[in-house]
């Protein structure tokens, strides 16, 4: 018998091919691993990571869903919520018990409710909205409150390098 | 590439100094000698070495675990590091032992070590993966019990040298060689469940149980031996510092097991005592699906005190994470009670006010409380909605269903013909949209951080700060009239207790005028109330509560003074029937 977790994430790629929602493809790297996918995310419009398609790759724990999946960016990213080398930090990717007084917050966190689609569309929304509280990147949360244009730049210039135009 | 060129450039380095100290003593034993007094001789000779382990130990990866993969690989590289400084710190403690055997067999230890970690992975990624071969399995066991007799052989020796010789850094490496003994039996173990589960044709629940129970067991024996260590090294040595890591990361898991299994217990014990099976109604309510597995419930499910409907497969493998409904986040060791009464009631009709707080049943019911604390009942869904969290239709809905046992265990006192009375009861403002059944585009836009979500959010609140609001009026004007109708014996005041139209009909009740302003000024609290909503939404999203509560006083004062009025319109007639009997007996006599 297969595991709960890969029948879990066959019928979330089958959902996801079927009802691909706006801005997200998803899928397993190689259909023999179903716990380490790909996602391509796109920019949400009206900000300044717009036009942008970014490579993330989302690797889940055997015991999926009940522990959460890890998400990491694999091209460039500067953004608060963004470590420098990709990994993604937000609420949903982390289980409630990870903190102690997560009880207040604990809706927004990881549940086996949750869901690849949920995640993604989650990351899209931190694009647009990040949460400069949350200290992955100390200097990008510092730019995004104090120097708006230069991060919008530094954005722009990521968006121009994924998508492979000169910058 | 670039290690191939080192290990052909280490090669040629130490054939030359081999072949300088030959040609320079022309006998083995003499050129040993010579190389070994060298310093710089010995240092080509300690990296060929080094080199050699790296090559042995790319020879046994390949033997034993083919290509890596990329996590495989990066977890070895993260532990390697803690491994690698924690030895250094041994050295520190060591320094007088310091020499190269006592390099040699450290790096044999790192070495050994290394595998155990990949062993570990890949006995873990059986659960992963969809087919396991034969050669998955040949690799796995015979590895492990290479890895195991190692260990043991290792054990042994460091205990006979103890013994004989009297402590030493074998007593390091005693410890350590025991430590790994107990991830190989913890690996085997691992092995052994994940094999019986993929060889057998149903899911098996029991297999996260044992799981639980063997971490439990392999962390107290751990926590053991790590304790024991830090108190002969103290005793011998002094503190080693090397090994408070892996020793606090080693009780917190053992301290995180024990509260698991403790907890689940617990959750997994109410679960098959309390909560009742879902009935097939049920089932076809909620979809059919269990939001855990994604699959289709035909199975065994239960259904938590929320009404959330999950297999009991997945409940227990969840509870043994968390003992919170999945959906909504109940704690279930919290709130352990559960409706039974609620098994009998038939499936909810259509609901006629798309309105959740009054969903299934007639309004009248949850007001039929005539006293005045009923507006605390009145209060109650947004109390009890409170804790659940307000971000989603199902958590909305969750509230005012478990609400609606309560409302209908509270016996109805006496009932009173509706008839008379419905009629002039405005009608409960009506929400904007059916909360009961949200779209997903309405779920997705009170979801995320964003404003427009929070906004949404705030929307809904109202929506529901609105209902709770209508129900406060209706509950009022139903108390108020219940009060009136049983107290009054003037019966032509009966039929018509709300004058809709013009004035208080009968001019001999200053009590009816009284009433009569106090309720119409109610039936227009639907506007105020919308108003105040208004306010409270900007109040930010979390304070459902406080509108309600601050509403709930009004609604208690307005309904004191009504109170006071009619009490004293009672002693009045009964002081006028008192006087009257009196003067008839009076008379009579
Ligand atoms: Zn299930
Ligand atoms: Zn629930």
């Amino acid at each position: 018998m297969a595991g709960s977790a890969l029948r879990r994430l066959m019928a979330e790629y089958k959902q996801l091919t079927l009802n691909p929602p706006e801005g997200i493809i998803a899928g397993p790297i190689n259909e023999e691993n179903f716990f380490e996918w790909e996602a391509l995310i796109t920019g949400p419009e009206g900000t300044c990571f717009e036009g942008g398609v970014f490579p993330a790759k989302l690797v889940f724990p055997p015991d999926y869903p009940l522990s959460p999946p890890k998400m990491q960016f694999t091209c460039e990213m500067f953004h608060p919520n963004i470590y420098s080398d990709g990994r993604v930090c937000i609420s949903i990717l982390h289980a409630p018990g990870d903190d102690p007084m997560g009880y207040e917050s604990s809706a927004e966190r990881w549940s086996p409710v949750q869901s690849v689609e949920k995640i993604l569309l989650s990351v899209i929304s931190m694009l647009a909205e990040p949460n400069d509280e949350s200290g992955a990147n100390v200097d990008a949360a510092k730019m995004w409150r104090e120097n708006r244009e230069e991060f919008d730049r530094i954005a722009e210039k990521i968006v121009r390098r994924t998508l492979g135009i000169p910058t | 590439m670039r290690t191939l060129s080192i290990s052909v450039l280490s090669l040629a380095l130490t054939s030359i100094v081999v072949a300088n100290a030959y040609y320079q003593k022309k006998q083995f034993y003499p050129s040993v000698v010579y190389i070994t007094k060298s310093n710089p001789s010995m240092a080509v000779i300690y990296i060929q070495a080094f080199i050699c382990v790296w090559i042995s130990g790319k020879i046994i990866k390949k033997i034993f675990f083919g290509q890596l993969r990329t996590t495989e690989f990066e977890h070895l590289m993260e532990r390697s590091w803690y491994a690698i400084t924690e030895t250094c710190l041994a050295f520190t403690v060591f320094r007088d032992d310091f020499n190269p055997k006592f390099v040699a067999l450290f790096t044999l230890l790192l070495f050994l070590k290394s595998f155990h970690w990949l062993a570990e992975d890949r006995v873990d990624y059986m659960e992963r993966s969809p087919v396991i071969s034969w050669l998955f399995h040949s690799r796995v066991l015979s590895l492990l019990l290479l890895l195991g007799s190692l260990d043991l052989h290792f054990i042994q020796h460091a205990y006979l040298s103890t013994v004989s010789k009297g402590a030493s850094v074998q007593l390091v490496f005693g410890f350590e060689y025991a430590i790994l003994i107990t991830v190989v039996i913890n690996i085997a173990i691992k092995y052994g469940l994940h094999s019986v589960d993929l060889n057998s044709e149903t899911p098996w629940d029991n297999k996260a149980v044992f799981l639980l129970y063997t971490e439990l067991v392999m962390g107290f024996i751990k926590v053991i031996l790590y304790v024991a260590f830090v108190a002969i090294m103290v005793r011998i040595y002094t503190l080693p510092l090397f090994a408070f890591r892996p020793m606090y990361y080693t009780i917190r898991n053992f301290k995180k097991a024990f509260s698991d299994v403790i907890l689940s217990r617990r959750a997994i014990h109410n679960m098959n005592t309390l909560y009742p099976d879902a009935t097939p109604e049920e089932l076809q309510a909620a979809d059919n699906v269990c939001i855990i597995c994604r699959e289709e419930m035909t199975t065994a499910s239960k259904k938590l005190p929320c009404n959330h409907i999950f297999h009991t497969s997945c409940l227990r493998s969840w509870f043994q994470r968390q003992q919170t409904c999945p959906t909504c986040r109940l704690n279930i060791l919290r709130n352990p009670a559960t409706v039974p009464p609620q098994r009998q009631r038939p499936p909810n009709p259509p609901n006629p006010f798309g309105n959740p707080f009054f969903a299934g049943q007639n309004p009248f019911q949850m007001f039929n409380q005539p006293n005045a604390n009923g507006a605390e009942q009145a209060a109650a869904p947004g109390e009890q909605g409170r804790p659940a969290g307000l971000a989603g239709a199902e958590r909305q809905a969750a509230p005012a269903t478990t609400h609606q046992p309560q409302a209908a265990h509270a016996p109805p006192p006496f009932l009173f013909p509706p008839f008379p009375f419905l009629p002039f009861l405005p009608p409960p403002p009506m929400p904007p949209h059916n909360l009961a059944a949200l779209s997903p585009e309405e779920l997705l836009r009170m979801e995320g951080s964003e404003r427009e979500n929070v906004e949404a959010r705030i929307q809904c609140l109202r929506n529901i700060q609105m209902l709770l609001d209508a129900a406060v009026v209706m509950m009022q004007q139903y108390s108020t009239t219940a009060i009136l109708s049983a107290q009054m014996p003037a019966p032509h005041a009966a039929p018509n207790p709300f004058p809709a139209t013009g004035p208080p009909a009968s001019a001999d009740s200053p009590k009816v005028a009284k009433v009569a302003p106090t309720t119409s000024g109610s039936a227009q609290a639907a506007p105020t109330t919308g108003h105040s909503g208004a306010n409270s939404g900007a109040q930010a999203s979390s304070t459902i509560d406080k509108p309600g509560t601050s509403k709930e006083e009004e609604g208690r004062g307005e309904e004191s003074t009504t109170e006071a009025g009619i009490e004293e319109e009672i002693r009045r007639r009964r002081l006028q029937k008192f006087v009257q009997a009196q003067t008839h007996a009076g008379g009579q006599d």
